[in-house]
């Protein structure tokens, strides 16, 4: 397909219309208001549903059901929205059904403001509704991983019967940039679990309650192995000449663009510097960082929170490397000159210029 | 083109800066083989109120998608030249809509380029269409990206049924722009230039 110039929130519904995607239930909220108005228009014009519902409970309800008659579905929201939609994904998650959440993170708490942060981190990436369940979290850092995550969004979500959400914040949603989309796939039937108001389908139980103790740690411990497994086989990163990197930077989502432009410019200046992207914020990509830290010396994470992301980093390093931190909140976002001058100040004594700006020096001196 | 330009365009709600950024972008990164990313400001604003765009345009992937300096910036309001005139890089590209912002002394070191695109877009029957006579003015201008390129991205960005009269658009402001740079090149003189009113 030929590539389109688009828009980070729009390039969601797109891959997800050509992912099969065929309900959208949503109530708008900047900055993810987007997604919202293109689905209002791609949604029908492929045949599907488009709701504009009363509330964001009422639309994670509406996913619930249209998620329980195995059709692909999706909702999107921001802030204050996402938390109104938590006790629907908590029982999406415990009735195991598959659906889609996009979540354009925006400055909080309350009603904070409409500029990209990353502060809902925690929210999402640890399950902001009740009880023992994860969502997979994807983190685009482009608007073609808009797309790409997308696409992957609605297998995952089918393949482990759960909640996967794409975590994006504002900059990336309102970003344009070329897309190539992936072609179109057929509209998957539904699950034999589904329910379809058929006769085939008549015994199919749709329900997160379990009155038994023992029947609900039963379940309990089947959700928990159906995450270790999605731990096992989906975490992933993208690593930037971390070959022989020193410091390794972490970051995701805008903040990691940030950071790649980072690595080029402390490099150039002597620091040996990589990055590494988890694309998946759960599962973690904890072998990877562990893998990183054999060589390197320290990690800094970056981040649009006042530390949430570097918990995680923390915990997979389990005290084997030092770990600095450096944010900015409130709809800021930090500009590469500043996390240089941090990671200048940190790591001043490796600082040395490469031979060949000392000769330059020389020269013109 | 350079490996990286940045471009800020801004002016006022219901003025199409988005769409002249799109235009751009789209012009870059679909028609000319580039790459480009597009940012816009958004808020809680309305028609009339500020609206700014920024385009980055770059022969290499974009690594961070964020204008700090703009090598090129187009302004469209008084507001907008007051805001973002002193953040334009040094030796960079000034573009405004000369009726609509009075420039009392130049920053230095920069050049500057005025066209009256409102009133050039009105002697073509639609108001509406000035931010594409300013994407045409821009592109003979600045010779940043083929002028085919920025034809077949208006085509593209805009409805089937205006697109006539968009590209006449296009055409009328690239044309301003080619005859004042030739009239440049004539006389020398830019800020003389400058004050020459419409032909």
């Amino acid at each position: 397909m030929q590539k389109q110039l688009t828009k980070g929130n729009e390039a969601i519904v797109k891959a997800a219309v050509l992912a099969g995607c065929r309900a959208f239930y949503g109530y708008p909220i900047t900055p993810a208001s987007e997604i919202a108005e293109a689905a209002a228009l791609y949604l029908p014009q492929a045949g599907g549903v488009f709701l504009q519902a009363e509330s964001e409970v009422a639309a994670a309800n509406m996913l619930y059901g249209a998620a329980a008659a195995g059709v692909r579905c999706m909702s999107a929201s921001s802030g204050p929205g996402i938390s109104l939609m938590q006790e629907g994904f908590s029982y999406i998650a415990g009735a195991e059904l598959p659906c889609v959440v996009a979540d354009i993170m925006r400055g909080g708490p309350g009603l904070g403001n409409i500029a990209p942060e990353q502060g809902d981190y925690n929210q999402i990436v640890k399950g902001g509704g009740h009880g023992n369940y994860r969502t997979l979290v994807l983190a685009p850092d482009s608007v073609q991983e808009m797309a790409d995550l997308t696409t992957w969004a609605f297998d995952l979500a089918d393949q482990y019967r759960n909640p996967v959400v794409v975590l994006a914040d504002g900059y990336i949603g309102q970003m344009m940039e070329p897309v190539e989309f992936a072609p179109p796939i057929a509209v998957p039937r539904p699950p034999e679990w589904a329910v379809t108001g058929t006769a085939a389908t008549r015994h199919n139980l749709v329900a997160s309650i379990y009155l038994e103790p023992d029947l609900l740690e039963r379940h309990i411990r089947k959700l928990e192995a159906k995450y270790r497994q999605a731990e096992r086989e989906a975490a992933r990163a993208e690593c930037r000449r971390t070959e022989d990197a020193e410091i390794i930077l972490v970051g995701y989502g805008i903040t990691a663009r940030v950071l790649k432009a980072v690595v080029e410019q402390a490099r150039s200046r002597g620091l040996a510097v990589g990055l590494l992207r988890p694309i998946t914020l759960y599962p973690f990509p904890v072998a990877q960082i562990r893998e990183l830290s054999r060589r390197a010396k320290a990690f800094v994470v970056v981040e649009m929170s006042t530390g949430q992301l570097v918990d995680d980093v923390r915990l997979a390093l389990e005290g084997r490397v030092p770990v600095e931190f450096f944010s900015r909140v409130g709809g800021n976002v930090p500009s590469a000159e500043e996390v240089l001058a941090f990671l200048e100040q940190k790591f001043a004594a490796s600082l040395e210029p490469p031979a060949g700006q000392l000769e330059e020096v020389l020269v013109h001196g | 083109m350079q490996l990286l330009t940045e471009i800020r365009i801004a002016g006022f709600g219901g003025q199409g800066v988005i769409l002249a950024a799109a235009v751009i972008g789209k012009a870059a990164a679909i028609f000319h083989g580039a790459h480009a990313a597009m940012t816009q400001s958004f808020g809680p604003e309305a028609r009339g109120g500020s609206s700014s765009a920024q385009v980055i345009l770059s022969t290499e992937p974009i690594l961070y998608p964020y204008v700090t300096q703009p090598d090129v910036l187009v302004v469209m309001s008084q507001e907008a030249y007051t805001r973002f005139a002193p953040g334009l890089k040094p030796g960079g590209i000034l573009i405004t809509e000369q009726d609509m912002v009075r420039v009392d002394k130049y920053p230095t070191g920069v050049r500057a380029f005025g066209v009256p695109a409102t009133r050039l877009a009105e002697e073509l029957g639609r108001k509406l269409v000035l931010n594409i006579v300013m994407v045409g003015f821009f592109g003979a201008v600045t010779n940043l990206l083929d002028p085919d390129a920025l034809r077949k991205a208006v085509a593209d960005s805009v409805p089937p049924a205006t697109q006539k009269l968009n590209l006449e658009a296009f055409d009328k402001g690239f044309t301003y722009g080619d005859r004042l740079l030739t009239r440049l090149a004539g006389n020398g003189d830019h800020e003389e230039a400058l004050s020459l009113e419409s032909a």
